[in-house]
C-alpha cells in the first residue's frame, strides 16, 4: 500500500491485514448470542408453562445456566475484540484514517462496544429468571 | 468424460497499480480530452426526454418520484387524521359514523407506516446513497424502478379504497377474529395490497444493502463509510428479517379469508395469537426501521453544523447495530395483556429497557459533537433539535410502557397514542423534514426558504405538542383508543378539544412546508455547490445538474474527503479519478470489495425501459384481482408478470461483454463480467434468499407454535401427509439441487453438453418432486382443521418455490443453448445454484415436518 495519509501509529504492526471478509459477521456474533439466549428463554418457559413438557423450576435453573454460558461466550468474544482494537497497548481510541490497520482496529473497537451492549442485554434477560418464579 | 481432469477457464483479475499514488493523481488531464470524456459520459447518462421521461430508471429520477409519492401518501394519511380529530373535538359528535371512523384510523395508521414511513426511507436512500458513496447509480436501477411502480400501484389501490367506503377497518394491526370475520373486501385490500408493497420494500432493501457493500468508492473501507451507509446496512438487514414474518402471516391470513383454512379460528384448532406474534415480530422492528434511517439523517447533519468530524463514530455504529438487534427482542411488549407467563413478559420488558442504551448512545454522540464543534445554526439543525427533544419525551414514556404493570393500566388508551406519536414525530417525521431541507440543494439544485422553514417548524413543533401532550392525560383518564365518540362528563372534553385545535396548527405548519416545496423557484440564482460546507462525498455533486452522478469516481482515504483532502473536488471534476469516460457509451459504475473497497469490477448498469412498468402492472394484477375473488385473471396476470420479468432478465442482464476487461482509469484494468461472490447479482440473490428463508422460518414457527400452545396438535387421529410420497418429493428436490450444482461445475469446466443434460434432468426431477408433494397432501382437507391446513400451506410454499426453481433451471438451459451462458460467462448458473442451496434447505425442513416430525410429536 502506498497511501501515506497519516503518520504511523505508535506501535503500528507493520504488516498487511487480510481483507477480514468474515469480520462484518463477527460484529453480529455477540448480539446473535443475546438473541439466541432470549429465544431460548422464551421458548423454554413456553414449553414448560403452556406445553408442560418439564417443570418450570427446572427450566428456570437450566436457563440461568444458559445465561452464564452465553455471558461467558460474549465476554470471550469481547476480550478478543479488545485485543483486536489494541487500545491497551496503543492508547489510540479512534481510527478515522484510511489504512488497513485503521480498519482492523476499528472493527475491534466496534465489536468491543457491541459485545458490551450484548452482555448488558443478556444480564437484563436473566433478571426475570432470578427475580420471578412459576408460570403466573 | 466426467472423470477427465478439466482445466478451468482463465478469468481476468484487476491489473495495474492500486491504490493510486499522489503523483498519478496530480497528473493533469488535457483540456481537450476532458471535454470529450465529459460529452461521452453525459450522453451515456442522458435522461429520456418528453413522455419517455417516465421510462427512466436512474436513481435520481426514481428517487424523486418515490419521495414525492410517499410524501403525497403522507399528506393523505394526515388528512384522515384531521378528520379523526374533527370527529373527536366534541363529545357525542355525529360528523363521522362509526364504520367510517374505523376506516379512518385503520387507514391513517396503515398508510403512515406502509405508504410513508418505510417507503420514504427507501426513497431517500435510493436518492442519496449513490451520492454518499460516490457511485454513478445503485447496482440494479431497473429493480428500484420496478419497486417504485409496485409501490405506486399498491399504494393507490390501498389508499383509494377509502374513497369507496371499502377501506380496511380492523385497525392497522388487523387482529383476527375481527379482521378475519370482517365482511367486505377491506381486510383483503389490506393483506394483498400491503403484501404487494412489502415485496417492493424487500426489493429496495436488497438494492440498498448491495449498494452499501459493493458500490463504495475505492479506498472507502468500512471504517470510513458515511454513518448513513451504516444505518442503511443495518436497516436493510432488519427489513430482511422483519418483513418476511408479516408476509408469512399475510399468506396464512389470506388463505383463511379466501379458502377458509382455519389458521386463526380456535374452533378448528387455530389460534389468533399466532397472528399477533407474526405481526409484532414485524411490527416492533418496523418502528426502528423507520427510526434509524431518520436518525441517520441527523448523523449527516450534525457534523456539518458542528463543522467537525462526528465524535464517537464507533459508538454510533454500535448504536445502529445494537438497536437493530435489540429491536427484535421487544415484540411481546405489544402483547403484555394476552395472558403470557410473567417470566416471559419479564424477558421482553428487560429487552425493551435495554434498547434504551444504544438509542441513547447515539443522541449523546450527537450532543458531544455539537459541544465540541463550532456550531453554525443552519435551518435543518432546528428541525433536528426539535426532533431530539420530542423523541426524548417519547422515549421516556416508552420506558414507562415497557414496564408490564404500567402497561396493563395504560394499554389501549390514548396514553399509547401519545407515546407512539412522540416517538414517530420525533424519531421520524421531523428528522425526515430536516433531511429534506438539508438535502434539497443536492436533490434539486435549488434552496428552500429559510423564513418559511422556520415558520413551518414552529407551527409543527408547537402544534404537535398542543395535540399530543394532552393525550397522555386523556389516556390516563381512561379514554380508550379507536372510539369514534365519547359521552360528556368524563372529563375528556377539554383535552380532546385542545388536541383537535393543535392538529389544525400542525396542518398549518405542513401547509407552509408544502408551499415551500412546490412554489416556483425558477428565478432563484444558481446555488452554491456546497451550501452547508459539508465534508461528505455527496456535496461533490454538479451544479447545474448532471445525470452522471459523479464526474469521476474518487479514491477516498478519509471520512470527510471534502474537508480533509486538498484538491479533491478539482480531481473529481477534471476526471482524474476512476471511470472518467464512457467510450462504449454504456452506463457504468465501479464495484469494490466488501470490507476494504478495493476495485473489483466495472459494472454495467441498465438503461431506461418500459418492461419494469409492465412487470409491475401484471404483478399488481396478481395481488389485486384476488381481493375481489377473481382468481383466473389473477393467475393470468401472475403468469404475465413472470413472463415480463423473464424478458427483462433475458434481454438485459449477464450477456457476455464485448471484452473481458477495460481500462478504468489511473492505469487500472478491471473485468467487466464476474460471476459468483464477486458479482453484485450473487449478493442480491443471497440477500433475497435470506429474507425468503426468514418467511419460511416463520411458517415453521407457526407449526411449532400450534404444537406448543395446544394440547392436541397434531390431533391424535389426524390423517398425515403420505410418508412414501413425502420421501419421494424430498428425493426429487434433492436430485434437482444436486444436478443444478453439478451442472454449474460441469459448465465451469467446459463440459457444456453435460451441464445442459444436468439442467434438463434437474428440472425433470424437480417437477417429479412437485408431483409427489401434491399427491402426498391431496387426501388432507385443509378446511377441516388447522393441522392439515398447516401441512397444505407448507406444501404450497415448497411447490411454488420448486416451480420457481424449475424456471431458473430452464432459463439457464436456454441461456446455454443461445450463447448467453458460457463456461466463461456463467453468473446466472451461480445465482440459481445459490437459490437452490436455500430452497434445498427449506425443502428438507418441510419434508421433515410433514413426514417424521408430524408423526412423532
Amino acid at each position: 500500500m502506498t497511501n501515506q495519509e497519516h503518520e504511523p501509529l505508535p506501535d503500528e504492526e507493520r504488516r498487511e491485514f487480510s481483507a477480514e471478509t468474515g469480520s462484518l459477521w463477527r460484529l453480529t456474533l455477540t448480539p446473535l448470542t443475546w438473541a439466541m439466549h432470549l429465544v431460548l428463554c422464551y421458548a423454554t418457559i413456553s414449553l414448560a408453562c403452556a406445553r408442560q413438557l418439564f417443570p418450570v423450576e427446572v427450566a428456570r435453573l437450566g436457563l440461568i445456566g444458559a445465561s452464564v454460558l452465553a455471558l461467558g461466550f460474549i465476554c470471550w468474544q469481547g476480550w478478543r475484540a479488545v485485543r483486536q482494537w489494541n487500545v491497551l497497548t496503543t492508547g489510540v481510541l479512534t481510527h478515522p484514517n484510511g489504512k488497513a490497520e485503521d480498519r482492523h482496529r476499528f472493527l475491534g473497537h466496534a465489536a468491543t462496544l457491541i459485545a458490551v451492549i450484548s452482555a448488558i442485554g443478556t444480564v437484563y434477560t436473566t433478571l426475570p429468571l432470578l427475580l420471578l418464579e412459576g408460570c403466573r | 468424460m466426467i472423470f477427465r481432469k478439466p482445466t478451468p477457464i482463465r478469468r481476468p483479475a484487476p491489473e495495474g497499480p492500486y491504490p493510486p499514488t499522489r503523483a498519478m493523481l496530480d497528473e493533469p488531464v488535457p483540456e481537450r480530452l476532458r471535454a470529450v470524456q465529459a460529452a461521452r459520459l453525459r450522453k451515456a447518462w442522458e435522461s429520456p426526454k418528453g413522455w419517455r421521461y417516465w421510462s427512466a430508471v436512474n436513481n435520481t429520477e426514481v428517487g424523486k418520484w418515490y419521495t414525492v409519492t410517499a410524501f403525497f401518501f403522507m399528506l393523505c394519511a394526515g388528512l384522515l387524521a384531521l378528520l379523526i380529530r374533527l370527529q373527536l373535538a366534541v363529545p357525542e359528535n355525529e360528523l363521522v359514523p362509526a364504520d367510517r371512523f374505523n376506516q379512518l384510523f385503520t387507514m391513517h395508521g396503515s398508510a403512515m407506516m406502509f405508504l410513508f414511513a418505510v417507503p420514504i426511507f427507501e426513497a431517500i436512500s435510493i436518492l442519496l446513497l449513490p451520492g454518499l458513496l460516490g457511485a454513478r447509480d445503485i447496482p440494479f436501477p431497473r429493480l428500484s424502478a420496478f419497486g417504485y411502480w409496485c409501490f405506486l400501484i399498491g399504494g393507490v389501490f390501498v389508499l383509494g379504497s377509502v374513497l369507496f367506503d371499502a377501506a380496511p377497518r380492523a385497525g392497522w394491526f388487523m387482529y383476527p377474529p375481527l379482521a378475519t370475520e370482517d365482511e367486505g373486501p377491506g381486510s383483503d385490500i389490506w393483506l394483498l395490497g400491503l403484501s404487494f408493497i412489502e415485496v417492493a420494500s424487500i426489493a429496495a432493501a436488497v438494492e440498498l444493502i448491495v449498494g452499501v457493500l459493493k458500490c463504495r468508492p475505492p479506498g472507502m473501507r468500512v471504517n470510513l463509510m458515511p454513518l448513513y451507509a451504516w444505518y442503511v446496512l443495518v436497516v436493510g438487514g432488519m427489513i430482511l428479517f422483519a418483513f418476511p414474518p408479516l408476509i408469512a402471516g399475510d399468506f396464512l391470513f389470506e388463505l383463511e379469508r379466501s379458502f377458509d383454512w382455519p389458521f386463526f379460528d380456535p374452533e378448528r384448532g387455530g389460534d389468533p395469537m399466532l397472528w399477533q406474534h407474526l405481526f409484532w415480530i414485524f411490527g416492533h422492528p418496523e418502528v426502528y426501521i423507520v427510526f434509524l434511517p431518520s436518525i441517520a439523517i441527523a448523523a449527516m447533519i450534525v457534523p456539518t453544523v458542528a463543522q467537525r468530524p462526528i465524535l464517537g463514530y464507533s459508538w454510533i455504529v454500535l448504536s445502529a447495530v445494537g438497536t437493530g438487534f435489540l429491536s427484535f427482542g421487544l415484540w411481546v411488549h405489544h402483547m403484555y395483556t394476552t395472558g403470557l407467563p410473567a417470566m416471559s413478559l419479564g424477558f421482553f420488558s428487560a429487552a425493551s429497557e435495554a434498547v434504551v442504551i444504544p438509542t441513547g448512545v447515539q443522541i449523546f454522540a450527537f450532543l458531544a459533537t455539537l459541544i465540541a464543534g463550532r456550531i453554525r445554526m443552519i435551518l435543518p439543525m432546528l428541525w433536528i433539535a426539535g426532533a431530539l427533544a420530542i423523541f426524548t419525551a417519547g422515549g421516556l414514556t416508552g420506558i414507562m410502557l415497557a414496564l408490564a404493570p404500567f402497561d396493563f393500566q395504560a394499554h389501549d388508551t390514548y396514553f399509547i397514542v401519545a407515546h407512539l406519536h412522540y416517538t414517530l414525530f420525533g424519531g421520524m417525521v421531523l428528522p425526515v423534514i430536516a433531511g429534506i431541507y438539508y438535502f434539497y440543494p443536492f436533490i434539486t439544485k435549488k434552496m428552500l426558504s429559510e423564513r418559511l422553514g422556520r415558520r413551518a417548524f414552529w407551527l409543527i413543533f408547537i402544534g404537535f405538542n398542543i395535540t399530543f401532550l394532552p393525550m397522555h392525560y386523556t389516556g390516563l383518564m381512561g379514554m380508550p383508543r379507536r372510539v369514534f365518540t365519547y359521552p360528556e362528563g368524563l372529563g375528556w372534553e377539554i383535552p380532546n378539544l385542545i388536541s383537535s385545535l393543535g392538529a389544525a396548527v400542525i396542518a398549518a405548519g405542513f401547509a407552509v412546508f408544502l408551499w415551500d416545496l412546490i412554489r416556483s423557484k425558477g428565478d432563484q440564482p444558481q446555488i452554491e455547490r456546497n451550501p452547508w460546507n459539508a465534508g461528505t462525498l455527496e456535496w461533490a455533486h454538479d451544479v447545474p445538474e448532471e445525470n452522471w452522478g459523479m464526474r469521476s469516481i474518487p479514491h477516498v482515504t478519509t471520512r470527510y474527503p471534502l474537508w480533509d483532502t486538498p484538491g479533491f473536488l478539482d480531481r473529481v471534476d477534471t476526471g482524474r479519478f476512476y471511470l472518467p469516460d464512457a467510450p462504449e457509451g454504456r452506463r457504468e459504475t465501479l464495484v469494490t470489495s466488501v470490507i476494504d473497497a478495493e476495485p473489483v469490477l466495472v459494472q454495467r448498469v441498465n438503461t431506461p425501459t418500459w418492461i419494469t412498468h409492465l412487470a409491475a402492472i401484471f404483478a399488481g394484477g396478481a395481488f389485486i384481482f384476488p381481493t375481489f375473488h377473481l382468481y383466473t385473471p389473477a393467475i393470468v396476470s401472475g403468469l404475465l408478470a413472470v413472463a415480463a420479468i423473464l424478458w427483462w432478465l433475458w434481454t438485459s442482464t449477464a450477456w457476455p461483454p464485448e471484452a473481458d476487461s477495460k481500462d478504468a482509469g489511473l492505469g487500472l484494468r478491471l473485468p467487466i463480467y464476474v460471476s459468483g461472490p464477486d458479482s453484485v447479482g450473487w449478493w442480491a440473490v443471497w440477500i433475497t434468499m435470506l429474507g425468503d428463508a426468514t418467511a419460511f422460518a416463520s411458517l415453521t414457527f407457526g407449526f411449532f407454535f400450534y404444537w406448543t400452545a395446544q394440547p392436541d396438535f397434531p390431533p391424535s387421529e389426524a390423517l398425515h401427509a403420505g410418508a412414501g410420497t413425502v420421501g419421494l418429493a424430498c428425493a426429487g428436490f434433492a436430485a434437482g439441487w444436486a444436478l443444478t450444482v453439478a451442472a454449474r461445475q460441469m459448465n465451469r469446466h467446459a463440459c457444456v453438453g453435460m451441464a445442459r443434460a444436468g439442467l434438463a434432468l434437474a428440472a425433470l426431477a424437480t417437477a417429479g418432486g412437485i408431483a409427489a408433494m401434491i399427491v402426498a397432501v391431496r387426501p388432507l382437507d385443509p378446511t377441516s382443521h388447522v393441522y392439515p391446513a398447516v401441512i397444505w400451506a407448507l406444501a404450497v410454499w415448497i411447490c411454488a418455490h420448486a416451480a420457481t426453481g424449475i424456471i431458473m433451471q430452464l432459463y439457464c438451459l436456454a441461456g446455454s443453448l443461445f450463447g448467453k451462458l458460457t463456461p466463461r460467462y456463467d453468473a446466472d448458473l451461480w445465482n440459481i445454484s445459490l437459490f437452490w442451496h436455500f430452497f434445498m434447505l427449506s425443502a428438507l425442513v418441510a419434508c421433515a415436518l410433514m413426514g417424521p416430525a408430524a408423526r412423532m410429536l
